[in-house]
């Protein structure tokens, strides 16, 4: 990681557009770099982390915290009225809305991070796709939407299978099937057609070629603004339940050398033919088969950034700030060197027995283990209320190792002690991810939560652990230790004294 | 003294057998030698059970203790007399939010007559619309659930009167 004061700091002040973990990580290189940092907040936030860790703090207001968070004009206002020169978006939020880079612009200041026409380009799925496809990053073949099934066949099986075919206006799965063979192809393409027509109104069919186990594989890139763009590898994030992403590492397991570079290298070119500027994560898929497909263009910091800080030992906001003051990309694609393995888990307040539902609690006790190679990412305090107002997302883990089953031990065993007790958490389910030897193997797809649901499931504690639990919560009750400490039951018993 | 602790929906019954010279607790029967008694309150902890060092961290929360020994956390309610009286009646009494979520609907009044399973609330949470019913045949007392506003898991929305006597 580089340290130290910047003898010229490029910016004197920077107000952060987002709160929590990611609040606290910018504040943390901006008081490195020597640049005053300014917090924004709802009022119930008012005594959070990262409005104590800010040199400044300004209370926005709205209806509900999150809303507060999204209004553009009190946020510029804000980084005007105390004089900030820039504004860091953090991720989520306003991070990758157009409109606000456009008018951070337009009042005067500096939006760290890329131009307004970029994050429009590339937050549109289609014309993203099709820049995409135009400098030759590759896309999952498509038949596009037609009522025309004899042309669709026709080009369908052009494709090849296995192909997805659904309902161009849908949604819900109506119509939606899986084709393995031309001999299904018409009989499903009929089938879909007019579930469409009967659901909504619109017979066209759609098709793309179906990836099975596809594993989400993603390159961090950084742009100088002027066609120079360089990666720091790829990552790996497959591990997901409800669609988002709950471990990631970096380097991809088992990925072979020609295949990366060439992933990472598509990577560079799209970035290269945006005239790119700032970080951005290029996603795909990656099929079982070696091929991989553009899924998005990330426009902003993603929350699993330390992965990659860890093994290529850079600092990813030092280096978002300086980009953004118009400095160039202090190194050549050849100075990048990876070193190790990473793998960050997602602490969430969520149920995993219940389908990941959203926990709520008050965080009563805290205690994150500590060592060089680790990494707890948060904003948590004792006492804090967790609520719904905000994503379920806690805290980050991340643990470095010199190979990836060195850092998967150290992440088991970092999992193992931390104690976040008052609230229910995924921490013990992720200790079972990272020790299912599927993981472990890097057998890894998107579907791999659901694969694997009963052998992640939580196992009945033997009667042993359980009299151990039951004696360390009973000393924990107040009246049961004035009976052990002889004071009279009458008097012990008087009311229900909890610590 | 006979203190019951719910993990995991079984009810488990503790008691004192010994003080001196050591604490011997019983559970569910089972006798433990227990040493080196830890301080109260809540944080990092440790004791020797049978002669086994244990450490653990445990923190007092609303209805009961959460324990986390061995890598994983165990939230254990606490069921002894006075509590179960006020939970049992409580139990009865109340319709709890089972999750995080947002009111749709509230169908009744206070004052309402309602019929066990009759829908008092709609909420909604994480896209799901479900509906909370009268745990019992009774009459409205209280509905602290106002449509539009949204609560946290466990908060109470609605409550009956208490039974009247005889």
């Amino acid at each position: 990681m580089m340290t130290g004061q910047d003898d010229n700091p490029p910016f004197r002040k920077v107000l952060i557009a987002n709160r929590g973990e990611i609040a606290c990580r910018v504040i943390r290189t901006l008081r490195e770099m020597g640049i005053a940092s300014v917090a924004i907040h709802h009022p119930v936030e008012a005594r959070a982390r990262h409005v104590r860790e800010a040199d400044e703090a300004v209370e926005i207001s709205g209806e509900t915290p999150v809303s507060a968070h999204l209004d553009i004009g009190q946020i510029v206002g804000a980084a005007r009225a105390v004089g900030a020169d820039a504004i860091h978006p953090g991720y989520g939020f306003l991070s990758e809305n157009a409109r606000f880079a456009r008018a951070v612009d337009e009042a005067g200041l500096t939006f760290i991070g890329p131009d307004a026409e970029t994050i429009a380009l590339m937050g549109d799925k289609i014309s993203a796709r099709q820049f995409a496809a135009d400098y030759g990053v590759p896309v999952a073949p498509s038949v596009m939407p037609t009522e025309d099934l004899a042309e669709f066949t026709r080009q369908a099986t052009a494709i090849g299978f296995p192909l997805l075919i659904k309902a161009a206006a849908g949604g819900g799965g109506k119509g939606m099937s899986i084709v393995r063979s031309a001999e299904e192809l018409e009989g499903a393409a009929r089938h879909a057609a007019s579930e469409a027509q009967r659901y909504f109104g619109d017979g066209r069919v759609y098709a793309e070629l179906f990836v099975e186990r596809p594993r989400h594989i993603e390159v961090q890139v950084f742009g100088d603004g002027k066609g120079g763009a360089i990666h720091l590898f790829e990552r790996e994030c497959s591990v997901q339940r409800r669609f988002q992403k709950i471990i990631e590492e970096a380097p991809a397991a088992n990925l072979p050398a020609a295949l990366r570079d060439e992933i990472c290298a598509s990577a560079v070119r799209l970035a290269a033919a945006a005239n790119y500027r700032n970080a951005g994560t290029v996603e795909y898929i990656l099929g079982a088969d070696g091929r991989f497909f553009f899924l998005e263009m990330n426009t902003r910091l993603q929350v699993e950034h330390p992965v990659t800080e860890m093994i290529t030992g850079l600092d990813l906001v030092r280096l978002q700030i300086e980009i953004a003051a118009g400095r160039d990309l202090p190194f050549a694609q050849d100075d990048v060197t990876a070193n190790g393995h990473a793998i960050e888990c997602r602490i969430c307040a969520e149920d995993p027995e219940r389908d990941f539902l959203p926990e709520t609690g008050t965080i009563l006790h805290l205690d994150a283990p500590q060592a060089a190679y680790l990494r707890f990412e948060n904003a948590l305090d004792r006492g804090q209320r967790v609520t719904a107002d905000f994503d379920p997302m806690l805290a980050k883990l991340v643990a470095h190792g010199p190979d990836r089953a060195g850092a998967t031990r150290r992440a088991i065993a970092a999992l193992h002690d931390l104690a976040l007790l008052g609230v229910k958490t995924n921490i013990d389910y992720l200790a079972r991810v990272l020790g299912h030897p599927a993981f472990a193997a890097g057998d890894l797809h998107t579907g791999f939560v659901v694969q694997h649901k009963a052998a992640l499931a939580a196992a009945e504690p033997d009667e042993a652990t359980r009299d151990k639990v039951l004696i360390a919560a009973a000393l924990g009750l107040r009246d049961f230790r004035d009976l052990i400490l002889g004071v009279p039951e009458p008097h012990a018993s008087i009311g229900l004294w909890r610590n | 003294m006979v203190l019951k602790l719910d993990l995991d929906g079984t009810v488990h019954h503790l008691t004192i057998l010994a003080r001196r010279p050591h604490l011997v607790v019983s559970v569910d029967g089972r006798r433990h030698v227990v040493q080196g008694l830890d301080e109260a309150g809540d944080g990092s902890r440790q004791l020797t059970v049978d002669g086994e060092p244990l450490a653990f961290a445990r923190a007092g929360s609303a209805d009961g203790v959460i324990v986390r020994l061995d890598g994983r956390s165990f939230a254990l309610r606490r069921l002894d007399a006075a509590a179960e009286a006020s939970a049992a009646g409580g139990g009865a009494n109340v319709v709890r939010a089972p999750m995080p979520g947002t009111v749709i609907v509230v169908h009744k009044r206070v004052g309402d007559s309602v019929q066990r399973g009759e829908t008092i609330v709609t909420i909604e949470s994480m896209k799901l619309q479900m509906k909370l019913d009268a745990p019992r045949d009774g009459e409205i007392a209280e509905i602290a659930a106002r449509e539009g506003e949204g609560f946290d898991k466990d908060a109470v929305l609605a409550r009956l009167a208490a039974p009247a006597e005889g």
